[in-house]
């Protein structure tokens, strides 16, 4: 026995691989060949956390008696990296808005069937037709939200009405700014009166260059608990995306949030259908019941956010639906837009806000 | 020595216990602060996690009903568990076989058990899941689990090295020569001897991988999202009280295991004499 231990060894380890391997495989095959034919119908979500809210989930399973999981991810980049490396399994994901542009350029998501859909006309019009995604051909909106500013009244008086207040050298280790590139230069390139979807060398050099000036008054760069800071007070004006913000100023009448003059950005996460997914039918179904007017509306009144949904503005809360920071006034939106092509973007700045964030 | 010679000695000894009393009392007071503040606000009637509005256990009630976070807790615990054990008995394995072997390559194994310390794990993530995609594996808990293992082993074969390296070899010859079999020596020598750094290489193990985010991120699967992953997810909203109830139910999950444990090993000690 023991002169054959090395070979005995080997094969004992060979042996264990193999079944594992098999035991793997074996799980995955015999769950898809099931799933087509007589296994209950399965629905696989990647979401951004608290957007799809659990009552919202389990309303749509006891209608269809469609098995829905929901896993959720913590940013668009964590989100795409993922998908691009090739892990498969989920059906349908929730991207923001300059996503979807990235995923479909990575030929990862397929164009929407409108046909399936037929609660799609109960979106708001600049909803049906986005800017960032021609006649929703690869997602269908499902929140909305702004990019501006957040001030606490308590150390800066008067109303903020511009990016340049985040300049302001009177508000110095007071400021915050959001910690990401896209958002950064959205105040950058407008400060400045530029659009930021430029690709002019000299503009990116000059909003480089503004961002570099502002470093040594902020407090730092903040893309998570900003919105505590703010109503702690130890920040007092920052760059915000709105959603952060409703919780505070809820609690904290001292909190406002503004859409800078020079026209700030907007935002929005919706569905998009992954060309991997499994089960196409049932990811349809989920999209369509949302857009539904009274399951749009429950699941705004429930995580407070802004639906893009028309036809269920009626059934809001009129607290959530006159809130500044969840519903942005249509009429304050005009100046505001969104990356027409990130990815080209992104490869234009990542070299200045690398540099910026390495000091 | 003169009068006040000693006195002198004697007040800079009592100095010096003063100053280590009170640097420790410093440092129990960092560690543990932020744990208490944890807890504290975990009864916080509002949701702003800073400012005391009153005594309430609504996000006790709200987390008994949050199927999505005990998901996540069970995720975590069956992955730290499975990962865990496997590091440990892999590490134990290699320690050994190093400690005890000059085979060829031992260097060379060596370092590679080491090398997912250097690498960071954001690469080895991404890499796992290349290869994980290529080779058709399907990802859920087999993934989680050996992408975990990955980043664990390192750890247990350090732990386990130290272990080994004071093992007398006498001691497993003596077992022979009394007429133990190689597999009796095993099992009625090394491993009791082996068994606390075992414990130990667990419990770090276990620790490592229940806070894991980054290698969960990319080898996760459908309906396995982590805790770690799941809360960190929730920063986007806001994370609500509802994590600090959930993180006072795991302290006094471990405070009672730990005095359980401490007792039975004081009880031990007290039979012993």
């Amino acid at each position: 026995m023991a002169k054959h231990f090395r070979l005995l060894a080997i094969a004992g380890v060979l042996l264990v691989g193999l079944v594992a391997l098999l035991a793997a495989c074996g799980s995955s095959n015999g769950g898809s060949s099931g799933s087509s034919s007589t296994a209950p119908k399965q629905l696989h979500i990647y979401a951004w956390s608290g957007e799809i809210p659990a009552s919202t989930v389990s309303a749509f399973e006891k209608a269809t008696g469609i098995k829905t999981t929901v896993d959720t991810f913590d940013s668009n980049e964590t989100m795409v990296s993922k998908l691009q490396s090739g892990a498969t399994g989920y059906d349908l994901v929730e991207p923001s808005q300059y996503a979807v542009q990235e995923l479909a350029q990575l030929n990862l998501i397929v164009a929407l069937d409108k046909s399936k859909l037929t609660n799609f006309s109960n979106l708001m019009p600049m909803f049906q037709n986005v800017i960032y995604d021609p006649g929703d051909k690869y997602s269908v909106p499902w929140i909305w939200g702004t990019t501006g500013l957040a001030y606490n009244d308590k150390y800066i008086k008067g109303p903020v009405t511009s990016w340049k207040a985040l300049w302001d050298p009177a508000y110095k280790g007071h400021i915050l700014m959001l910690d990401n590139m896209l958002a950064a230069y959205i105040a950058a390139f407008q400060v400045n009166g530029y659009n930021f979807n430029s690709t002019d060398k000299a503009q990116i050099a000059k909003a480089s260059q503004s961002l570099m000036q502002q470093r040594p008054l902020l407090m730092g760069y903040n893309a998570t608990n900003f919105a505590q800071l703010l109503s702690q007070g130890q920040c007092w004006i920052c760059e915000a995306w709105n959603s952060n913000i409703t919780p505070v100023a809820a609690s904290n009448k001292h909190i406002h949030y503004v859409l800078p003059k020079e026209g700030g950005s907007f935002w929005t996460d919706g569905f998009v259908l992954l060309k991997s997914a499994k089960n196409v039918d049932a990811a349809y179904q989920f999209i369509n019941y949302l857009l539904d007017p009274a399951v749009a509306a429950a699941a705004s009144n429930e995580a407070h956010f802004a639906t893009a949904n028309e036809a269920a503005l009626p059934q809001i809360k009129a607290s959530i639906r006159n809130d500044p920071t969840v519903y942005t006034p249509l009429s304050e939106l005009k100046h505001a837009t969104v990356f027409l092509n990130p990815t080209a973007q992104t490869a234009l700045l990542q070299a200045d806000w690398t540099k910026l964030r390495a000091q | 020595m003169s009068r006040t010679r000693r006195r002198w000695t004697q007040l800079r000894a009592g100095a010096l216990d003063t100053f280590f009393s009170v640097a420790t009392g410093v440092v129990y007071v960092f560690l543990l602060a932020p744990i208490v503040i944890v807890v504290v606000y975990s009864f916080d009637r509002s949701s702003t996690g800073f400012i005391w509005t009153g005594f309430s256990t609504h996000w006790y009630r709200t987390l008994f009903h949050d199927g999505q976070m005990w998901q996540a807790l069970r995720v975590s615990l069956v992955v730290g568990a499975a990962a865990a054990t496997c590091a440990t008995v892999l590490g134990t394995m290699s320690a050994y076989a190093m400690a005890r072997r000059r085979f060829r390559g031992r260097a060379l194994f060596n370092a590679l058990l080491l090398m997912p310390l250097v690498v960071p794990e954001i690469v080895l993530a991404v890499a796992f899941l290349v290869f994980l995609v290529r080779v058709r594996a399907p990802l859920g808990y087999f993934s989680l689990i050996c992408g975990h293992i990955l980043v664990v082993l390192p750890f247990t074969t350090l732990i386990m090295v130290a272990a080994t390296s004071g093992l007398h070899r006498d001691l497993e010859e003596a077992a022979a020569d009394l007429g133990a079999s190689p597999r009796q020596v095993v099992i009625r020598v090394i491993v009791p001897l082996l068994l606390p750094a075992m414990f130990a290489s667990f419990v770090l193990a276990f620790l490592f991988s229940f806070d894991d985010i980054v290698m969960s991120t990319f080898v996760n699967g459908v309906g396995t999202t982590t805790l770690p992953l799941l809360v960190y997810s929730m920063l986007k909203l806001g994370v609500s009280p509802e994590v600090n109830a959930l993180g006072t139910l795991l302290v006094a999950v471990t405070l009672v295991l730990l005095l359980t444990t401490g007792v039975r090993q004081a009880t031990v000690m007290l039979k012993r004499g």
